[in-house]
């Protein structure tokens, strides 16, 4: 039971839910940096291009790479109406006002999806053939390397984009001081836009990514947000790198847990782990500070 | 006598950053004390520091006697110790009688179980909260906005409503951030009377304060500080004339102007 | 207040008494009277979330965790221990409020959004462990055949009789409730939830009020858990749901966040739409919801009871003004000081 092999493949499998979390933690992170709000609907960014792409796949038998494209399409324009009708006409409202706006939002998806597609859970092929491959005398789900390979993928796409280019520049400064950004000329308001876009975005791969691996219903966005909420917490709710740090970590621990603890209660380790990092470390390992100044 | 606030070799650092650099100050009672300095000279954070919201590097405070290390800032509010903020923190969904109503809190008792079953001790406080209050706004001349919601005041308003709020409690010590911020000429004039009157009340003032009139028009004693460090400490005579003050806030070239 | 004034309103009240003691013999159906039941209980739930999240502004998303263990604690107490009604009435609601305090003080260190983040694993949890502990639980099979509530000579096995019931201790704890927002504790609450740091300067011990706001927020869902049990006579663990949190918030936001009536009509409201609308059943009523939720956000904060002030308050202005240009005069105004609103 606790031979390489065995712990291995639980390490892949771990990091590649892992990376998944890693993905919606971003796309919640990122909202969270840029306006503050926690996106009580990150898991509907999941749920709805995983409906979007198992339907192009599975009953307009799609080729692969036009289904994907169709997807992250659909999610950039969701980003955008998501961001006109939730996000701004509530800005500069209090926070609770925003979060409970995307209660509701969750709540209008999740339910709409049900209406829409039905009770029936689905699954898409994966993009290579699902025959376990090895590695290192190890096998595994060629999806987890999929998975994995799309979150390196991504953290170096972000990190040029964020530290070498001017628009990641601009998107900084607006995320850390929205006043000073607009007297530097910075349009800010395009740029929260674009950072819904985007995360809206990451929601789709991360949606793309889960499909073949997880079933799609129309209520697996709550439990996908809580284990966002819960690496974006772990990490730290005000810092990138954190996110993605704190998906994985929650990815790997919940699936180590889920072997040689119990399976049935696999969801309640994020959650314990979510309790005990607000009550003993809430800022996290990279976060901001909690506490409030005068 | 003892002095009300006793201020000895005060530090704050955050991080790398000393905001407050070994700071002595002792103010007596019946005393209006200004502390003035450029900006970011650590003003505030000493303010804050007072008042419990941050606890000092090094050093100590002791207000009447006893030191105010450790212990939640409710705690001293109750012990005679008032303050306003800079930047008006009023209760702003609550109306102008209301928000001075709060000021009373660390008082008063008033129970659940009164306030439930509506118990004669409970409705006896309640009135003479009220009642308290309507005094104290007639005191700063806003008893008839007693029911406009705070956040519908002028901004002069805002700032005399947080005064109100601060003398309900008859403090012994009374800390003021900037009082006249954003008044006009007029409105600082008043404040200047009005200040004198609260003085005459017997609670002793402790301000910050930019607008060097007011200042010089109403303190007894001024604190000088430049960077965190207390660089000049006497009456407003004294500091007017004091080279290093000059200095620190008009730069080198002016001292020998 | 003047007499003309102090007569409208009691004849208001008195009509409203006539209306609601008689609304059993009003409406025949027994379902119907079922639901209105489940509207007043669902009330109470959500006059408690308004103390926590109306009145002193912290998110509360754990809120059917505490209906949950109210529910749970009469279940188990009358069932396994044949404790009667009264008795549990008695015990459920403290026990829903301890473990309020177990939620609020650990987390008085947090500020408004990692504390969200805090009652919503805290529900989740609570509501894992009420469906895997199935020894103690029942899980989703539940607890069945809990008794009926008898006080005394009077047996309230019926609907319509136990209406009267749960009608009584809805509108107890709503007066109760004005009692708390127009008193001290009241003010401090507001304070809070207004400017946290600001109270705890005037004097406020912000830690205890929160821990307070949590306790009685608690204490109202649990009491309404435990008229739960009694009433439908069965508790599963579906009642512990998340969803029903957030339902018990959307029903607050769309009454009124703030006010006691709001809460009231919110929760009617909710409850009775999708029965009255046959077709708005499960996601259809959801998806309404939600979106209600969303435009009531953006355009009536206040929810109803706010957009009916507001309306209100409109149709004033417009009556005071023609009544000025009418009769060339200013209309008096009381300018008594008032200390409470509501």
């Amino acid at each position: 039971m606790f031979d390489f092999t065995t712990l291995a493949q639980f390490l892949v499998a771990g990091l590649a839910m892992g990376s998944v979390y890693a993905f919606v933690a971003l796309s919640f992170a990122l909202l969270y940096n840029a306006v503050g709000i926690l996106n009580f609907c990150v898991g509907e960014f999941v749920m709805v291009p995983g409906f979007i792409v198992a339907i192009l796949l599975n009953s307009l038998h799609m080729p692969f790479l036009q289904a994907y494209l169709i997807t992250i399409g659909v999610m950039l324009v969701f980003g955008a109406i998501f961001h006109r009708t939730i996000y701004h006409p509530l800005r500069g409202r209090p926070f609770l006002s925003v979060l409970v706006s995307t209660i509701g939002a969750s709540l209008f998806l999740k339910n709409t999806a049900l209406l829409a597609f039905g009770a029936d859970p689905r699954v898409t092929p994966g993009i290579v053939a699902q025959k376990s491959v090895g590695l290192f005398g190890v096998f595994v789900a060629p999806q987890y390397l999929v998975i994995l390979a799309t979150l390196l993928v991504l953290v170096v796409f972000q990190y040029v984009v964020f530290e070498k280019t001017l628009l990641g520049k601009k998107m900084q400064a607006a995320a850390q001081d929205r006043d000073m950004a607009r007297l530097l000329g910075i349009p800010v308001d395009k740029i929260i836009l674009i950072t819904f876009i985007y995360s809206a975005v990451l929601g789709g791969i991360a949606g793309i990514l889960l499909a073949p691996v997880f079933y799609v219903t129309s209520d697996m966005g709550f439990r996908i947000a809580l284990k966002a909420f819960a690496s974006s917490i772990v990490g730290g709710l005000g810092s990138i790198p954190g996110a993605i740090v704190g998906g994985l970590f929650i990815g790997v621990v919940e699936l180590f847990c889920a072997a040689y603890i119990s399976a049935t209660y696999k969801d309640v380790f994020a959650f314990i782990i979510l309790i005990a990092v607000l009550l003993l470390r809430p800022q996290g390992f990279f976060g901001e500070k909690v506490a409030e100044k005068a | 006598m003892k002095p009300v606030l006793e201020i000895q070799g005060l530090t704050k650092q955050f991080g790398g950053l000393v905001a407050v650099d070994n700071v002595d100050l002792n103010i007596q009672k019946g005393e209006i004390r200004a502390l003035i300095g450029p900006n970011g000279s650590g003003k505030t954070t000493v303010l804050n520091l007072v008042s419990g919201v941050y606890e000092p590097t090094k050093g100590s405070i002791l207000f009447k006697g006893q030191s105010v290390f450790n212990k939640r800032p409710h705690l001293l509010v109750r012990e005679g110790m008032k303050r306003t903020f800079q930047s008006a923190r009023l209760f702003r969904e609550l109306s102008v009688l209301q928000n001075v109503m709060v000021g009373l809190h660390g008082q008063t008792k008033g129970g659940l179980f009164g306030i439930v079953f509506s118990l004669p001790g409970a409705k006896g406080e309640e009135r003479m909260i009220c009642d308290k209050a309507a005094e104290v706004l007639e005191f700063v001349g806003l008893l008839g906005q007693a029911n406009t919601l705070a956040k519908n005041l002028p901004y002069g308003q805002q700032r005399l409503l947080e005064i109100a709020r601060g003398l309900i409690s008859q403090p012994d010590l009374l800390l003021l951030d900037e009082p006249a911020a954003g008044m006009n000429p007029s409105e600082t004039f008043e404040l200047v009377t009005l200040l004198g009157k609260i003085r005459d009340r017997g609670i002793t003032i402790f301000l910050i304060e930019h607008d060097m009139n007011l200042v010089m028009e109403i303190s007894d004693f001024i604190t000088v500080l430049n960077f965190g460090r207390k660089i000049a400490e006497g009456s407003p005579g004294e500091v007017q004339n004091n080279e290093e003050v000059i200095e620190a806030y008009l730069g080198k070239r002016a001292r020998y102007a | 207040m003047s007499l003309k004034k102090l007569s409208v309103k009691i004849s208001f009240y008195l009509a409203m008494a006539i209306v609601l003691a008689s609304l059993p013999s009003l409406i025949r159906s027994n379902y119907w009277i079922g639901t209105v039941n489940l509207a007043i209980i669902y009330s109470i739930a959500v006059l408690g979330l308004n103390i926590i999240l109306g009145l002193t502004g912290q998110l509360n998303i754990a809120q059917a965790a505490f209906w949950g263990i109210g529910a749970y604690t009469a279940a188990l107490l009358n069932t396994r221990l044949g404790w009667p009604f009264w008795a549990t009435f008695l015990v459920a609601p403290p026990t829903a409020a301890a473990f309020g305090v177990i939620l609020g003080f650990p987390t008085l260190k947090l500020s408004g959004r990692y504390l969200a983040l805090a009652t919503l694993g805290f529900g989740i949890i609570i509501s894992l462990i009420a469906h895997n502990w199935k020894e103690f639980t029942g899980g989703v099979d539940g607890i069945p055949g809990i008794t009926s509530p008898v006080l005394g000579p009077l047996k309230f096995s019926t609907n319509a009789s136990f209406y009267y019931l749960a009608l009584v201790c809805l509108i107890l704890l709503a007066l109760a409730q004005i009692k708390i927002k127009n008193s001290r504790m009241g003010r401090a609450f507001q304070a809070i939830k207004d400017n946290e740091l600001a109270a705890e300067l005037s004097g406020v011990n912000t830690f205890k009020y929160r821990v307070i706001a949590f306790a009685l927020c608690s204490a109202y869902g649990g009491m309404a858990g435990q008229l739960f049990a009694h009433g439908t006579k069965y508790v599963s663990a579906e009642t512990f749901f998340v969803d029903m949190s957030i339902l018990f918030i959307c029903m607050l936001m769309i009454g009124g966040a703030g006010s006691i009536a709001g809460s009231i009509i919110g929760a009617s409201l909710l409850t009775f739409i999708p029965e009255w609308l046959r077709f708005l059943q499960g996601p259809w009523a959801m998806a309404i919801f939600g979106l209600a939720i969303i435009i009531i956000m953006i355009f009536m904060p206040g929810g109803l009871v706010g957009l009916a002030s507001f309306i209100g308050s409109k149709i004033a202005m417009h009556l005071r003004r023609s009544i000025q240009a009418g009769t060339g005069r200013t209309t008096s105004r009381d300018v008594g000081v008032s200390k409470g609103t509501e």
